[in-house]
Order: C-alpha cells, then sequence, then structure tokens
C-alpha cells in the first residue's frame, strides 16, 4: 500500500482563482468489503476519524422511521466491557469529542481526539463500532428520551415544519417521508429487538466506509484503524431502493394548526434533483442566486426590501434519491398571504427570466470563494467530504474539476436548468401556524389543502 | 491508564498553545488591529470587534446595538443601500454580524483577493454610515421577526428573557439583547445617530485578521483606510452596579408548551474577576460533557430532564452562572431542583476528586484547541481575549489559568456561589397540560 508521507502542511496548494484540490490520500479496500481512507496531515495535533454505514433512513423498515438514529444512539450506550457511563467517562477524560447521526442514505459517528491519545480513543471507538451490547435498560432510556424529543420539537414551529413538509411532500412508502428522527408512532414500535436486528443490517463491512485525517503516522495508524474496519463481518450490501419521483399532479397546501403561534412558518416545493444529477452544479448556482445567500433574490424581496421576515432562502436537496427544491421563510400571522405572494412572484419571475451573466459571475465568484473554508479547512470535514463521495459514488474529482465545472458553465446551460426544474405549478405548501387567522386566506394558493392540529401523533400528512 | 493520558494531554496542550501568534499595532487614531498568519486556506476572517452592546443601552431603547448591527449592512457614502453585501458576495466573500450585552462584533470571511475591498467597504460604514428612514422602516420589520422567532415562538427565548429580567433588578444586563417589543417599535433616528456616534468610534473596536495574508499585506491597508478615521470619545462608563441579591427570586412562565423548562441564575464575577478560571472549571464539572456530574445524575439516572444546559460566559460586567433544562414529561421542575441544589451543595461541601478534577481540566483544554483549527475560530478567540482579559496574548496563557486550578478552589467558590441567596429560579409551566388530557 503506498501511504501518503510528505505531503504539505496546506490542504490546499494554489490560490482561489485557479483551482481547489483534495490532499493525497490513500483509499484501500479490506477483505470485509470495508472502505479505508487515511489522509495525514499535520497542521494541529489532533485527529479525527469518520465511521459511515451505508443506509440512513432509507434502510428503515417500514413503520420504524428513525431506528437508524436510535441504533446509532444505542451503540454508545454499552460496548465490550464498558458500561455507557463508562464510555462517556472516557471519552471525557481523553478531551475527545464524539458526534453521531443519521441522514437520509448514512449512519455516522465522528470522533476527534488529540494525537497523542490515539490508542485510548481508538480503542474506544472500535468497542462502540464493533461490540456494541445495547443494555434493555439504555434502550428503554433512549426510547423515552425520543418521545419527549419529539414533544419538544412540536414546541418550536420553525424546527417542526422541516419534518412536516417532508411528511407531505413525499407520498407514503418514500424512505424520505420520514426526516431521519423517529415520531411519536414509531418510537412506540421500536424495541431493543428491532435496534440489534437493524445493527446487524447495517454494521457490515460492506455498508462501512471509515475515513481519518489529521496528525498520525500512518504507519502506526493505518494498522489501529484496519483492526476496527475489519473487525465486521461482511455481512450483506444494504438493499437500495430505486430512485422514484415524488407524484406531484396538483398543487396541495397542508396546514398545520399551531393556536399559539404568532407567525407562519412556511414551506413551498417543487421536485428537485439527486446528488449525481448531471444538472447539479448549474442548479447549485441557481439556488445560490434564488435563495443560497443574503443577496438572493427571495431574501433580497422578503427581508430586505419589505421587512416581512428574518430570513427567506430556498433548499436545494441532494441526496442519493431525487429530493425537493423549497422556499422557506417565516412571516407574522398577518402577513402570511403577502409574503406568500412576493415568494411566489420571486420564482414566477426567476422561472421565466433565468438569470444574467452578471448574477452568474457573481455566484461562481461565491461559490468559490466559500468552498475552501465551508469543505476543506479542517481534518472533520476532509473526512466528511471524503466519506461522501464514497456514499454518493463520485470519485475525486468532484472536488478536484469542481472549479473547472463551475468556469465551464455559461448562462445558457443554467437557465436551461433552472427552466427544467423551477416552477410555478402544482407546487406543495406546507405551513405551520395558527389555522383560524390565516385558514381562509390560504386556500387560494391550492385546490387541495388539509388543516391538521400541531397535537396529531406524527409528522406525516393524510393522502389528499 | 486513562488517568496517564489525561497527563499527556495536558503537557500537550500547555506547549502547543504557544502556537498562536500576533502582530499587534494600534493606529493613530486608537484602532487595534492583531494579525494572524495561518496559509492553510487561501482565504481571510477578518473579525471588528466594537465594545458596545446592550449594556451600553437605555430603558426606551434596549435592543438599538442590536437594530444597529443590521443598520450597518444597510448603506454608506461610498457603498450604498445593498453594496455592502452585493460586492462581497460578488468578490467570494460572506459576512454575518452579532450583538452580545458586551459588544457588537461584525464577522467577514472572504478569499485572500478580497482584502482591499473589505478594508474600503468596511471603513466607508464605519466613517460614513447613511440613516434613510424608509430602510429603518423595513429593518424594524427584520428585527421584529427576529424577536418574534427567538423570543415568542420558542419557550426557551420566553423564559430566558424573564430569568434576566427577574436576576438583574439595577444593571442593563436585565433587558434582552433583541430589545423589548415596544422599544424596537419606538425607537427614533435620533437615538440611532446618537448610537452610531457613540460606539462606532475607531478607538473603540478591535480589528482582528486572520488567514493567507502577512502583516505586510494587512498593516498599509489599515493606515489607508482605517487610520483617517476621526477618534470620538468612547461610550460613557456604565455605572449601575447590580446591588447584591437579599434573597431567592422566582419567576413563573404560563404559556402552551409540551413540555416545562427549568432555568436558574447565580450571580458571579466578570471576566476579570480571577476566579473566572475557577468557574470554568466547575462549569465543566457540572454541565460539560455526558461524564458530567449534572448530565449523569439528572438526565441519566434520575431521567428527570431532557438535556442540561447553561454555564459561564465572559463579560464586563459581573455575569451569571446559568442551568437550563428541558424536563421531562410527567417530571416537575421541583424534583429538578431539589437534585441540582444536592449537587451544588455537594460541590462547596466536598472535595472534587484529584481525577475528576484532572478530567474537567483535559476537557477544557481540547475544547479551547478546538476553536483554534478555522481561521475563523481564531478570529473570534483573539477578539473575545483582547476585548474580555485585556489582551490576546492571554490566549497563550489560558492553559496554565485552567491547569492553576486547585480542588480548594472549586469548593470555596461553589460555596461561595451556590447559595439559595443568590440565585433566581425561573419555571415555564406548560398551559395545554389540562386541556390535553382532558
Amino acid at each position: 500500500m503506498r501511504t501518503a508521507l510528505g505531503i504539505s502542511l496546506m490542504a490546499m496548494t494554489v490560490s482561489i482563482s485557479a483551482q481547489v484540490k483534495l490532499p493525497d490520500f490513500t483509499r484501500e479496500q479490506l477483505p470485509n468489503g470495508a472502505t479505508l481512507i487515511l489522509l495525514p496531515r499535520h497542521d494541529v495535533p489532533l485527529v479525527s476519524v469518520r465511521a459511515v454505514f451505508r443506509g440512513g433512513a432509507e434502510s428503515e423498515p417500514a413503520g420504524m422511521n428513525g431506528i437508524t438514529a436510535v441504533t446509532v444512539e444505542m451503540m454508545r450506550r454499552g460496548a465490550g466491557q464498558r458500561s455507557a457511563a463508562q464510555i462517556d467517562l472516557d471519552l471525557d477524560f481523553l478531551g475527545a469529542a464524539l458526534s453521531s447521526g443519521a441522514n437520509r442514505q448514512a449512519a455516522f459517528f465522528a470522533l476527534e481526539f488529540l494525537s497523542k491519545t490515539a490508542p485510548e480513543a481508538m480503542a474506544i471507538f472500535g468497542d462502540i463500532l464493533t461490540q456494541p451490547i445495547f443494555p434493555e435498560d439504555e434502550a428503554r432510556k433512549v426510547l423515552a428520551q425520543t418521545a419527549d424529543r419529539v414533544r419538544s420539537s412540536k414546541d418550536n414551529p420553525g424546527a417542526a415544519v422541516g419534518q412536516y413538509f417532508n411528511g407531505f411532500f413525499y407520498p407514503p412508502g418514500h424512505p424520505y417521508r420520514h426526516s431521519g428522527s423517529p415520531d411519536e408512532i414509531s418510537v412506540a414500535r421500536i424495541n431493543r429487538e428491532e435496534i440489534q436486528k437493524h445493527y446487524r443490517r447495517m454494521a457490515a463491512g460492506r455498508n462501512l466506509i471509515f475515513v481519518a485525517a489529521g496528525d498520525f503516522d500512518p504507519g502506526q495508524f493505518a494498522p489501529l484503524a484496519r483492526r476496527i474496519a475489519g473487525a465486521l463481518p461482511a455481512g450483506e450490501a444494504g438493499q437500495q431502493p430505486a430512485p422514484q419521483e415524488p407524484r406531484l399532479e396538483r398543487p396541495r397546501l397542508l396546514l398545520v394548526d399551531k393556536p399559539d403561534a404568532t407567525q407562519t412558518y412556511f414551506r413551498i416545493g417543487m421536485p428537485g434533483i439527486h446528488r449525481r444529477h448531471p444538472d447539479r452544479i448549474a442548479l447549485l448556482v441557481a439556488n445560490t442566486l434564488f435563495g443560497g445567500r443574503f443577496t438572493s433574490l427571495l431574501n433580497d424581496a422578503l427581508r430586505v426590501n419589505a421587512g416581512l421576515t428574518y430570513g427567506a432562502n430556498s433548499i436545494l436537496d441532494q441526496d442519493r434519491l431525487s429530493g425537493a427544491i423549497a422556499i422557506n421563510s417565516y412571516t407574522p400571522t398577518a402577513t402570511t398571504v403577502k409574503a406568500i405572494d412576493l415568494a411566489l412572484d420571486v420564482l414566477r419571475r426567476f422561472a421565466e427570466k433565468g438569470v444574467s451573466q452578471e448574477q452568474l459571475d457573481s455566484a461562481r465568484a461565491y461559490i468559490k470563494g466559500n468552498f475552501p473554508t465551508d469543505r476543506l479547512e479542517t481534518s472533520d470535514q476532509l473526512c466528511s467530504i471524503l466519506a461522501e463521495l464514497e456514499i454518493f459514488g463520485l470519485g475525486r474529482s468532484e472536488i478536484d474539476g469542481f472549479f473547472q465545472q463551475l468556469d465551464a458553465l455559461t448562462v445558457e446551460t443554467v437557465n436551461a436548468a433552472i427552466r427544467r426544474r423551477f416552477t410555478t405549478e402544482n407546487l406543495q405548501f406546507c405551513l405551520v401556524g395558527n389555522a383560524s387567522a390565516i385558514e381562509k386566506d390560504v386556500a387560494k394558493f391550492a385546490g387541495a389543502m388539509k388543516v391538521i392540529s400541531i397535537k396529531t401523533e406524527g409528522f406525516a400528512a393524510p393522502e389528499f | 491508564m486513562l488517568r496517564f493520558a489525561g497527563l499527556l494531554l495536558v503537557a500537550a496542550l500547555a506547549v502547543d498553545a504557544q502556537m498562536v501568534q500576533v502582530t499587534e499595532h494600534t493606529l493613530s487614531n486608537g484602532m487595534k488591529i492583531l494579525i494572524h498568519e495561518d496559509h492553510d486556506v487561501p482565504n481571510v476572517a477578518l473579525y471588528l470587534f466594537f465594545k458596545v452592546g446592550s449594556r451600553n443601552e437605555r430603558p426606551g431603547a434596549t435592543g438599538i446595538s442590536h437594530f444597529f448591527e443590521h443598520m450597518m449592512f444597510n448603506g454608506a457614502k461610498k457603498y450604498g443601500p445593498k453594496q455592502f453585501d452585493i460586492q462581497m458576495e460578488k468578490a467570494g466573500g460572506r459576512n454575518n454580524a452579532y450583538t452580545s450585552r458586551d459588544v457588537t462584533v461584525y464577522t467577514d470571511w472572504f478569499p485572500r483577493s478580497a482584502l482591499e475591498l473589505m478594508f474600503d467597504m468596511e471603513a466607508d460604514r464605519i466613517r460614513d454610515l447613511s440613516f434613510d428612514p424608509k430602510i429603518v422602516e423595513s429593518e424594524r420589520g427584520v428585527v421584529s421577526s427576529e424577536r418574534r422567532t427567538s423570543v415568542d415562538n420558542s419557550p426557551f427565548g420566553t423564559l430566558y428573557e424573564q430569568l434576566n429580567a427577574t436576576a438583574y433588578i439595577a444593571h442593563p444586563y436585565q433587558w434582552p439583547v433583541v430589545g423589548w417589543a415596544s422599544d424596537i417599535e419606538a425607537w427614533t433616528m435620533d437615538d440611532l445617530k446618537a448610537h452610531y456616534r457613540m460606539g462606532y468610534a475607531p478607538n473603540n473596536c478591535v480589528v482582528v485578521v486572520s488567514g493567507d495574508i502577512t502583516p505586510a499585506d494587512v498593516l498599509p491597508l489599515a493606515k489607508k483606510y482605517f487610520e483617517p478615521i476621526p477618534r470620538q470619545e468612547p461610550p460613557p462608563p456604565v455605572r449601575t452596579v447590580e446591588p447584591p441579591q437579599l434573597g431567592e427570586r422566582r419567576v413563573e412562565v404560563r404559556r402552551p408548551a409540551n413540555l416545562p423548562l427549568l432555568m436558574l441564575s447565580y450571580h458571579i464575577g466578570a471576566a476579570r474577576d480571577p476566579d473566572f478560571p475557577v468557574y470554568e472549571v466547575i462549569e465543566t464539572l457540572l454541565t460539560g460533557g455526558r461524564s458530567s456530574r449534572l448530565h449523569q445524575r439528572l438526565v441519566e439516572k434520575e431521567q428527570l430532564v431532557l438535556n442540561v444546559g447553561g454555564g459561564v460566559r465572559p463579560s464586563l460586567d459581573p455575569g451569571q452562572f446559568l442551568f437550563t433544562f428541558q424536563v421531562r414529561t410527567g417530571r416537575q421542575p421541583g424534583e429538578v431542583e431539589k437534585s441540582l441544589y444536592e449537587e451544588l451543595e455537594r460541590l462547596g461541601r466536598e472535595p472534587v476528586p484529584a481525577e475528576e478534577l484532572q478530567k474537567a481540566k483535559n476537557q477544557i483544554l481540547a475544547d479551547f484547541y478546538r476553536q483554534l483549527k478555522t481561521i475563523s475560530g481564531k478570529a473570534n478567540l483573539l477578539g473575545s481575549y483582547e476585548v474580555f482579559y485585556g489582551s490576546w496574548n492571554q490566549i497563550n496563557q489560558a492553559p496554565a489559568r485552567i491547569e492553576k486550578v486547585t480542588a480548594d478552589d472549586v469548593q470555596r467558590v461553589a460555596a461561595r456561589i451556590f447559595s439559595p441567596r443568590n440565585r433566581t429560579a425561573g419555571t415555564l409551566v406548560p398551559e395545554q397540560r389540562a386541556e390535553v388530557k382532558q
């Protein structure tokens, strides 16, 4: 195996006006199918490791939404010879930081520790990944805490609107109908046995991407990493559901009633793209201009010119399956219709007129200027980007050729992509607010409308 | 084994933390410039710390520092309305700003090619901000929306505001940084102009530049753009001293919510209080990480709360030791209080075991180190140390300051601050609970 010693101390060796390049790293396939990626860099005496299991929300059995997130939490609550409390104590003693979570296509663990504590930190990490015990009392506790977290999230409409949007935009059976976290219904179904079953499916060598970046000597560190990543059974690679486009045949509006809300939180969606879509760079530029930065058209109209909100933006999903493009904002109850009208007006003009050369140049410079600090500055960012390339089956050219691809865009290609995706037809409106105050007025936005109470269990909308 | 590892860790940090090197220069108008080189990425973080915040406000115009933070993006003499953001984003940069009780901080991130543009635009708005009445009105709506989101539609924000208004009866820390709703609606053009004159003097500002630059790049630009800005009178001293608290205070908030909240505030000293490192160690022992005393007892063992938050933050005037808890379904804030007070009392009664003290120190030093990973983290830390501790160079003493804290210090300080008469308790009682059961 080639090791990448002697690389520059600098993550980036060229100026922003030229290109960005990932630092050198090594990649190997272990006998159990796991992928191991090592990127030594010696700017600060810290090491970041990231273990990513393919699957995430996509791999969850029906009715078990959020089980990946619960499983991941349970893995750190007792492993090997260590109890949950012992793991917490050992990690804190080392000053190590462990975070974990699940998204639509993967579960992840990220650990950061001081390079001098590598043997101790990696021993704990290995236990968590390969020898979790799932104690019954911890399972009961985690599930009860999770149920309360759902209740708490419904007290904060800004957080809840995203979950309601997913439960409304995606049809029943679609893995993205749930946001990766459990709801009141699934949390009652999940139990220790299901968690163990889910762990066995997920924690297979074929599903694992193990990345380390930071201050280590590959000669010493690689055996530690191989021992952990190679210890899992090869297992079965998870079945990945075939891409399916949400069917949006008519405009619909879901209004979630929170009678005490003093403002309306809204999200307006249309079909978007997946992470490997050929239009992704053009749409990244388009979305930057539409709602992806402070001077974007949406924020300029709703916040800067009209003072209707603290912020308006748009979200371009880039997951394994096709997602949404969604307008996202909030406004006082009394100006709900005005703000939505204004957002739709911005959308209509954008879909019709597209962008100018000047706008394209500005967005390109903005994306390039922010990219190094957003994605490539720290070891944990590098771990995250390397794992992401693996998850989506993209090569390092995705990064190394990124600026070239941006440079190659023309106004015509961007506008063609906008015409293909940005539309005012069949929009899907999800609102959380005081229904009695706005119900009559917002009905004009969609022929089909449904009102549900925020007290209704779960986040999924009834079919309509 | 673990203890050994911990000692190694501390030794490593004490040496490495000397790595933060700064070139310091004070312009003839009193503006201080701190330059830190870091060539990992071809980018720059430019942070401007103005020593003005909600502590410099008065009743009737609360929140004006924060409002002003917004106004600074709304046009000046050379770069008109919207131009700061338009020019910056076009040059590959991005910005934000934050206001606290003590400071207003402008944060710019950009590729090094935009360095001169940023100095030009910052100088323009510090010297020649414009005040368009139409823009003021529009921005009022934006700030009202920010308040509705962070306070009115957030149980946490609502209780936090009420807690502070109860914990302080005289000092300006009693009002929210975002301002009372009535004041946001009411402040005038004259209030704004007076605030600008008071806070935005070069001699009231610390500029930090961190990233892919050298002093030779930065100093000529600072002299060209910032030095001609005339010096002004700095904000008048904050006269009011919070009188000692004479007994426990309580505040209750009733509003619709699914879960109750509990918050506690204890008065402590300011950032330059010699005991501040002790507060930080106590904070970590009680709330730092999942192994902390309060997390283990309240979240894991007794399962009374969903999370433990709070702690201490450096402040210019005497501040607070804060605890926040999201109380679990079916549990009462009173049960949490009982267990919490036992833990606080124990910390003042029994010496903390050596291993546990070492663990807390390791956590603090590792967290400190994490803030030095990025150019923006370093810019923020350097500016904060300069403002709150009197010199950026205190960063290099931070590990030693923490290392010096003893078990005796912890016991002495805990016994002093966590007395019932020094505390303010706030509870949020969900109003819908009875309704739900019906």
